[in-house]
């Protein structure tokens, strides 16, 4: 086994706050040069640019297919498969569920398929920003059942974030979360006590491509693929999740 | 002023009144669970649209005198159990949250 360095949480050009800078060409490119094994793109409700960043990466990096899903309470999870049709469909299902409000994109921003080619292949027209009607623990099982991984995003934070949002941690079993990029691990345990015993991920939750890589987490894995960090998170067996250095510009927060 | 009464006069409903007398001295609105959590006082009633099952267990910490869901909202049957269970007041406003607010301040501080 070895260290790889992740960042499980990208934006593209397809989230409406995300910078239209962010088409697949450019994420591999910031990847490569912030030296990342793994990334995930997570785009609010949506995981669709990740096919085109997959087919330029050639897993130079890993790239896992990834939404950032906004259930009713406001609370956002990070859900990472391994293949891009169990994402596909549930991005499917969960836009059908989006309330029928139009995105205005000079209000918030566009929301763009792009290709490997810098193309444009199509624009989203529902808000992806609004959180579907289906509960926390909803979300979760719909992800699970798909083969996905679930991971509360930043979750320390408000608005957004799990604790944040509910204070304490549902009954179940969340054992790996994100916390904030600009967390301090300690003091967030003494915070959160339900932190400790938990994995904890750092990622950059980059909107432009500059901040990709601005925050990570480091993995000792035999390799940096979906199965790997899953049995890192379920298993153990020697793999180690760790947390890289905060940002030092605090952003939001509780 | 006893929660009873209270509903009364607000025209509140009751999902779960789990104890009815409990006094209510102040009033308290917020859907971040963790604001509640770091700033709410015992004895309040705390107006709301958040319908996750941790309200139960943050109100009964802060030692709420009940919840009240605003705009007639109303939370899932994991929820009324949950109330039942830990004995925490429940109540529904079919008025939103300004107007709840509005009236509860009126009348607990004429």
């Amino acid at each position: 086994m070895r260290w790889f360095r992740a960042d499980l949480h990208i934006h593209s050009a397809l989230s409406p706050c995300g910078s239209l800078a962010m088409s697949p060409r450019r994420i591999v490119e910031e990847a490569r040069k912030a030296g990342l094994s793994l990334i995930a793109i997570c785009d609010h409700n949506a995981g669709e640019n990740g096919v085109y960043v997959r087919r330029l990466a050639r897993e130079f990096p890993v790239v896992l297919m990834g939404m950032e899903i906004q259930a009713s309470e406001e609370v956002e999870i990070l859900a990472l498969f391994p293949e891009e049709e169990p994402c596909l469909a549930l991005q499917e299902e969960l836009y059908a569920l989006l309330p029928p409000i139009p995105n205005d994109p000079e209000l918030f921003g566009d929301q763009v398929v792009v290709d490997e080619n810098e193309e444009i292949v199509r624009t989203v027209d529902k808000l992806l920003l609004s959180p579907v009607p289906l509960s926390l623990e909803e979300v979760t099982r719909r992800v699970e059942a798909r083969g996905g991984l679930v991971i509360p995003a930043h979750v320390d934070r408000v608005p957004g974030g799990l604790l944040g949002v509910l204070g304490l941690f549902p009954p179940g079993e969340w054992p790996a979360v994100e916390i904030a990029p600009w967390t301090e691990v300690e003091e967030a345990k003494k915070r959160w006590p339900e932190l400790q015993g938990r994995h904890l991920f750092r990622s950059s939750d980059a909107h432009y491509p500059k901040e990709i890589g601005r925050a990570w987490t480091e993995l000792y894995l035999r390799a940096p693929t979906f199965s790997e960090l899953s049995r890192a998170i379920l298993e153990g067996g020697g793999r180690i999740i760790r947390p890289g250095p905060p940002l030092k510009e605090v952003g939001w927060s509780a | 002023m006893k929660l009873r009464e209270v509903a009364e006069k607000l025209g509140l409903e009751f999902l779960v009144a789990a104890a009815p007398e409990a006094e209510v001295e102040d009033g308290y609105v917020s859907d971040l669970l963790s604001d509640v959590l770091a700033h709410a006082q015992p004895k309040q009633l705390w107006i709301t649209h958040q319908r996750h099952l941790n309200v139960v267990a943050v109100a009964k910490l802060r030692e709420l005198s009940g919840v009240v869901f605003a705009r007639g909202i109303r939370p899932g049957p994991e929820v009324i159990q949950k109330a039942r269970e830990e004995g925490l007041n429940l109540l529904v406003s079919s008025a939103d949250a300004f107007e709840t607010a509005g009236r509860l301040h009126r009348l607990l501080f004429p």
